[in-house]
């Protein structure tokens, strides 16, 4: 009881700060930048201490929980053991999202195609594929592709079956990405290109698409930043990549370390691919 | 008319020289829906005349040069270019739009590419030219339509009126016997109109085959050789500018005409 009157205290005095900060603010006139800087700098401040002394609260209370916690997530001899080891999964892992990837962009564009194409064939198959993909969930197609497939006297290696169920899932997905790029292009473009003689699919080549193309950059870049996540869904049929050799390792040295050593891994690439794209996303809104 | 060149086989048609009219349009119809955009028309438009085409909007102008080089399908009728029925199943209509070039209001140039590449792109992938052949060409019509200087420049960094000569280059590229203008210079800011205008002139003082959707009447007076009226999918009238702009024969002519007068 004593800590919680001494702890008040400090509390008060941080949330003086901020509202003191706040008052001081108001009364500044507009023109007055600097004065303005000290007020934030003092509701930060305020704001910080608040922190510190909730941390250190909660420090205090749960010291033999927090040691606890510390020694299974984020123990120093079982990391240094499996962080090779995850560093080759997670290769393994980078390495199914590239080539899936490849597939997905090759695939998803000749579905999005066959979905605007005049002959309605086309379009009913590429739409009934989109749709119950679409409304399925990955880890189910994963399952059954890969079932499926030895069934049918395919026994491709977990890579390939990996390869196949991401590329079945997410070509369905940029195949809308490419669809909507393509319908953003002005028919016009479409017809100037027709008008001087060139065929369909010509026109598509080299006037549609490479607009397109460029317009769907960014949300193909975020759907990459989906599918390198997902592939730890392909754990669930065995493949070696970062999240299985991760829950393995967990089991075996009853830590969630090398769980924490994974999470490092996929935000090593997801955060830098993220800001990537958001800094695609605003250099096309400004329209270059 | 041979009967092979009916049949869209474009290649029999030099062994007789073709001497009918450049197009010739015979009963088109064109439906949207249940719109009747064109209930009609038959026109034939000679080698080297100039047609200039008019009518309220809605009229269906657009909709018939679409026809002539078959961006619209016809409902009804036959469209054909040098003796050659472009409705016919059997012709092969990407050969037949090489023979006539089109050039749209919203000028339509392909963004991603600079104006000589806009230029050349299909002369090099529907002719086969190769790259250079292709690329004197197009800087020696770039010269003509008055922007040898613009060649690299991209269509954001061009006024109007240098993209809508950079889009009439574009098409006379491809060395077409006809051409098709769908009001070019309506997209305009007035004193960009007059340069694209000139270029037009300059085509048909050489012997160019042109239809012109335009409401410029000095256009029409001065270069057209023959003006129609266009009034709810028909043609309502046909003659000599000059006679059919002083002394329009049926009502809706004389209404239009007194409109765009009082506009002016
Ligand atoms: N693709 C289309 N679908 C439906 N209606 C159309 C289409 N194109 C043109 N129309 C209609 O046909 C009529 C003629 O259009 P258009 O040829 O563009 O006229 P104009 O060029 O003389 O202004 C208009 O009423 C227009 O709304
Ligand atoms: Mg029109």
């Amino acid at each position: 009881m004593g800590i919680l009157g001494l702890t008040a205290l400090p509390v008060a005095g941080g949330i003086l700060a901020i509202v003191f900060a706040r008052l001081a603010k108001d009364r500044i006139i507009h023109s007055d930048q600097e004065g303005d800087g000290l007020a934030t700098a003092g509701q930060t401040l305020g704001v910080i201490s608040l922190v510190l002394i909730g941390l250190a609260a909660v420090v205090f209370f749960m010291q033999d929980n927090l040691k606890e916690f510390y020694e299974d997530f984020f123990n120093w001899e079982t990391m240094r053991f499996w962080f090779p080891k995850l560093a080759k999964a997670f290769l393994t892992t980078l390495k199914l999202a590239v080539v899936s990837e490849f597939f997905i962009l090759i695939f998803g564009l000749i579905l999005a195609l066959m979905r605007i194409s005049r002959l309605r064939t086309f379009r009913f198959a590429a739409a009934v594929y989109i749709d119950v993909i679409r409304g399925l969930p990955l880890i189910l197609q994963i399952f059954i592709i890969y079932f499926g497939l030895s069934y049918l006297g395919l026994n491709f290696s977990r890579f390939t079956a990996g390869v196949v169920s991401l590329t079945v899932c997410y070509a369905a997905y940029e195949a809308e990405i490419f669809r909507a790029g393509i319908e953003s292009i002005h028919k016009g473009q479409m017809e100037a290109a027709r008008s001087l003689g060139m065929t369909y699919l010509q026109s598509m080549r080299y006037i549609v698409l490479p607009q397109a193309v460029r317009r769907v950059i960014p949300p193909l870049s975020n759907e990459f930043v989906m599918l390198t996540k997902d592939t730890a869904l392909v754990a669930f049929i065995g493949m070696s990549e970062v999240f299985q050799v991760g829950k393995e390792a967990m089991g075996r040295d009853a830590n969630v370390t090398p769980l924490m050593g994974v999470a490092f891994f996929f935000l090593l690439v997801t955060i830098p691919a993220m800001r990537v794209v958001q800094y695609l996303e605003k250099r096309m809104g400004r329209g270059d | 008319m041979i009967e092979t060149a009916r049949n869209g086989n474009g290649k029999d048609v030099t062994e007789t020289p073709y001497d009918g009219p450049m197009i010739s349009i015979v009963g088109l119809h064109k439906k949207f829906g249940d719109f009747d955009a064109l209930k009609g028309i038959d026109l034939d438009v000679n080698p080297s005349e100039v047609v200039v085409v008019v009518g309220p909007s809605g009229s269906g102008k657009s909709t018939m040069l679409r026809c002539i080089n078959g961006l619209e399908q016809a409902t009804r009728g036959q469209v054909f270019i040098e003796g050659i029925d472009i409705t016919h199943r059997a012709t092969d209509i990407n050969e037949m739009r090489q023979k006539v070039g089109m050039v749209f209001q919203s000028f339509n140039l392909f963004p991603h590419l600079t104006a000589i590449g806009n230029v050349t792109l299909a002369p090099i992938k529907v002719k086969g030219m190769d790259q250079e052949e292709a690329d004197a060409h197009g800087r020696e019509i770039l010269e003509k339509v008055g922007l040898g200087d613009k060649a690299d420049a991209f269509p954001a960094h061009l006024s109007g009126g240098q993209q809508q000569r950079v889009a009439i280059a574009r098409a006379l590229a491809m060395d077409p016997d006809v051409m098709l203008f769908d009001e070019v210079t309506s997209a305009l800011d007035p004193e960009l109109v007059k340069e694209v205008l000139d270029t037009m002139k300059g085509l048909a003082r050489e012997g160019m085959t042109m239809v012109v959707v335009t409401h410029e009447m000095g256009f029409a007076k001065e270069v057209g050789d023959r003006l129609i009226f266009m009034d709810e999918g028909l043609v309502v009238e046909d003659g000599e500018p000059a006679e059919v702009f002083n002394n329009p024969q049926h009502p809706r002519t004389q209404e239009f005409f007194s409109k765009i007068l009082s506009h002016l």
